[in-house]
């Protein structure tokens, strides 16, 4: 074992090394700024990134280094770099990491002043929030929706009660075919679940009064609806690869990522994606990246013009596209939505009633451990969901000292 | 003299009395010596030596890898073994490695040593049967995690066929919590090249004058087993034991593939069935901000593998018979 950490230091000091070397600017009077980001997704994506750069680059006489590291790596080699002391100015921050980055003053905070806030979505904004402060831009946004086979559902269900008995008539026609793969108790089955207890008018916490809240009814009533679901979605069908785009269940939940690969892979499936069916009102989850400015930047101005720049009416769209995501900018958005395939609309219209995760720096522990486990726990029948999401709520406040 | 490598050879004539002759090497030799082994003393000092006492040092700190760690002392220690509401899946990850090693070292080690007499009894076309066995080895973890995923499809895959045959239905591998262990084992259990290969090497370290012998005294094939092939392969199989005991409780890649694949999530499959100590450990280090903890669980886990080898050093057989 102690091999595996002297690699995983090892590993530290050599990324530590290149980064220095990297870090040093060649150009002569015009400031450098460092920004770290993952991987361009295709040659077509990088090609916008570099475009990009060269726009910024003219129009200030500057000069914009990119870092672009695989997603898998990216956490753990930007931690390996500030704990070596060359974090670069800016850089790309999945969103559950910036309350925890803003913690422990990583980065720093949006000046005043420096974005109009009504121009972006409010779920992607609020991603940014630790205590009630911005440390971030958004950059892009990315949720789930309900993916469904045309031939199986010729009308998506909208509410809750229409998605059961939607799932139940493809299940009773016939017997191998599952109505949806229901969600699981892991650590992604727990980042999609908030979505819906958003449909159902709840949350999970309240941050500002540090309460935690998924032990109420409409969280209680969520995980009934998903146990609901099992028996016409048998996990013997749905645990199957790819059963959605075998035909082997009706509907999934899943995100733009698989418009793509269905696509790609399963050409002869007919289907398109709505909404999540909801209980009281429209809503979804959030997921995506934001721009932050490390606090040993000394380009703390040029950094938030740079995330000024891709954030904006003109380059977000652009940018966002790229990362794989949607704009968070409502003026960009505009424009995608004119050019965007049918399947992908229902993501960009859901998107407007996405909530943001929990700002909580402990988030993806609480969903990781805690939540996931209890949602398994009613999934599986070895609890009730009310007796599963109490026991998980009281760990949560423990774990948080969160007291009431 | 102390040394006994030393006391058996012929005494030098000391140039000067008083003074021990230094046996082969002068003093321009060390200099050799030493510069020859550098390269290696460099690598274990900067790349082994020094991060395994950092991490220690980490050991005893609260660390997220961004600001400066501080010292907390036992505490990372004392809450991991007691602290529920912390690390709430620590003791379910020890169950499951452990639980992992019981299952999948006799699996691998029966596959091999069944692997290496079949290999070593044909005549013709060994070598080739020989490299068969061992391509699981060499394929990529991604690309075994990939096939074996497809293998245990609840719906297509060709173990649940196969099963079919003989009346059993269809289970879901890798879905049920109480399958997971048995189906990772057995994949550990294809993936026995090495110790196949280890234990052909015994095989053929046999003398053939023993087997003449058994033969000649009437031994049959099962006889012939357990008399004599057994006893003479006890030192392999000791050494095969051991290491893959200390491999078994650090098992980490196979789990993270198998169930990151798929799920896009990498919390361990069912109810945590799949959440091995290493992978429990990597969660903490890398995706809950926790690299104190982390480091303390790696020194758990060090001390726990001291005590369980030094355990089977002193209780299990290991001189052939």
């Amino acid at each position: 074992m102690s091999r595996k950490v002297a690699g995983a230091a090892a590993a530290i000091a050599l990324i530590a090394g290149l980064t220095a070397c990297g870090g040093g600017s060649d150009a002569g009077d015009a400031p450098t700024l460092t920004f770290w980001m993952y991987q361009p997704r295709t040659p077509q994506a990088g090609q916008i990134y570099e475009d990009l750069r060269k726009g910024f680059e003219k129009a200030n006489n500057v000069k914009v280094k990119y870092v672009q590291i695989a997603k898998d790596d990216y956490n753990t080699k930007l931690s390996s770099a500030i704990a070596s002391g060359t974090a670069p100015d800016a850089g790309v921050l999945d969103q559950p990491l910036v309350s925890r980055f803003a913690l422990d003053k990583t980065t720093v905070e949006v000046p005043a002043g420096t974005i109009d806030e009504s121009a972006f979505y409010k779920g992607a904004l609020d991603t940014n929030l630790s205590e009630g402060k911005l440390f971030g831009l958004p950059l892009d946004q990315t949720t789930v929706g309900l993916f469904y086979n045309k031939k199986l559902v010729p009308t998506p269900p909208k509410t809750w009660d229409e998605l059961k008995a939607t799932a139940n008539q493809v299940h009773q026609a016939d017997s191998k075919i599952a109505g949806i793969v229901v969600p699981k108790g892991d650590g992604y089955g727990a980042w999609m679940w908030p979505g819906f207890v958003a449909g159902a008018g709840g949350a999970l916490t309240d941050d500002a009064s540090k309460k935690v809240l998924f032990d109420q009814q409409p969280a209680v009533d969520t995980l009934q609806m998903w146990v609901d679901l099992l028996p016409s979605s048998p996990r013997q069908i749905t645990d199957s690869d790819n059963a959605f785009a075998n035909g082997l269940a009706a509907m999934m939940i899943s995100g733009p990522w698989d418009v793509a690969t269905i696509k790609d892979q399963f050409p002869d499936l007919d289907f398109n994606v709505a909404p999540l069916p909801y209980k009281t009102e429209p809503a979804g989850n959030i997921g995506g990246e934001n721009g932050v400015v490390f606090s040993t930047s000394k380009n703390t101005a040029l950094a938030w013009k740079f995330l000024q720049y891709i954030t904006s009416d003109a380059n977000n769209a652009k940018f966002a596209d790229a990362f794989g995501g949607y704009p968070t900018n409502i003026k960009a958005a505009e424009q995608t939505a004119a050019t965007i395939e049918p399947q992908q609309a229902a993501f960009l219209e859901q998107l407007k009633v996405a909530h943001a995760r929990p700002a909580v720096p402990q988030w993806i522990q609480v969903n990781d451990e805690i939540i996931a486990p209890a949602l398994e726990k009613a999934l599986s029948g070895k609890a009730t969901p009310q007796e599963a999401l109490t026991e998980a709520a009281d760990k949560t406040r423990s774990l948080l000292g969160w007291n009431s | 003299m102390a040394n006994p490598v030393q006391a058996d050879r012929p005494a030098a004539t000391p140039d000067r009395p008083g003074r021990r002759p230094r046996p082969g090497f002068g003093r321009r030799d060390s200099i050799v010596g030493w510069l020859l082994i550098a390269p290696a003393l460099v690598y274990f000092v900067a790349f082994l030596l020094y991060p395994a006492v950092a991490a220690l040092y980490y050991s005893f700190t609260d660390w997220n890898l961004r600001s400066s760690p501080s010292w907390v002392g036992l505490a990372n220690y004392t809450d991991l073994l007691f602290d529920d509401v912390k690390y709430p899946h620590f003791w379910k990850s020890v169950q499951v490695s452990l639980m992992y090693t019981v299952v999948a070292v006799p699996l691998t080690l029966v596959a091999a040593l069944g692997q290496a007499l079949l290999v070593n009894a044909i005549r013709k076309g060994s070598n080739l049967f020989r490299l068969l066995l061992f391509l699981p080895v060499v394929t990529a973890e991604a690309a075994v995690g990939a096939i074996w995923r497809w293998l245990y499809d609840p719906q297509y895959g060709l173990i649940n066929v196969i099963l079919g045959w003989f009346g059993v239905p269809p289970q879901n591998w890798l879905n049920n919590p109480d399958l997971v262990i048995p189906a990772l084992a057995f994949i550990a259990a294809w993936q026995c090249g090495i110790s196949m290969i280890i234990y052909l090497a015994g095989l053929k370290g046999i003398p053939l004058s023993l087997r003449e012998a058994a033969i000649i005294d009437g031994a049959g094939p099962v006889q012939r087993f357990r008399k004599i092939i057994m006893p003479m392969l006890r030192p392999t199989t000791f050494y095969l034991l051991v290491t893959g005991v200390i491999a078994a409780l650090q098992v980490f890649g196979l789990v993270y593939v198998i169930f990151s694949a798929a799920n896009k999530s990498v919390t361990g499959g069912p109810e945590q069935a799949g959440l091995t100590y290493v992978l429990h450990l990597y969660l903490f280090a890398f995706r809950y901000d926790a690299m104190g903890a982390a480091c303390a669980m790696s020194f758990i886990l060090l001390v726990f593998i001291m005590i369980i080898t030094a355990l089977q050093f002193k209780f299990v057989k290991q001189e052939a018979a």
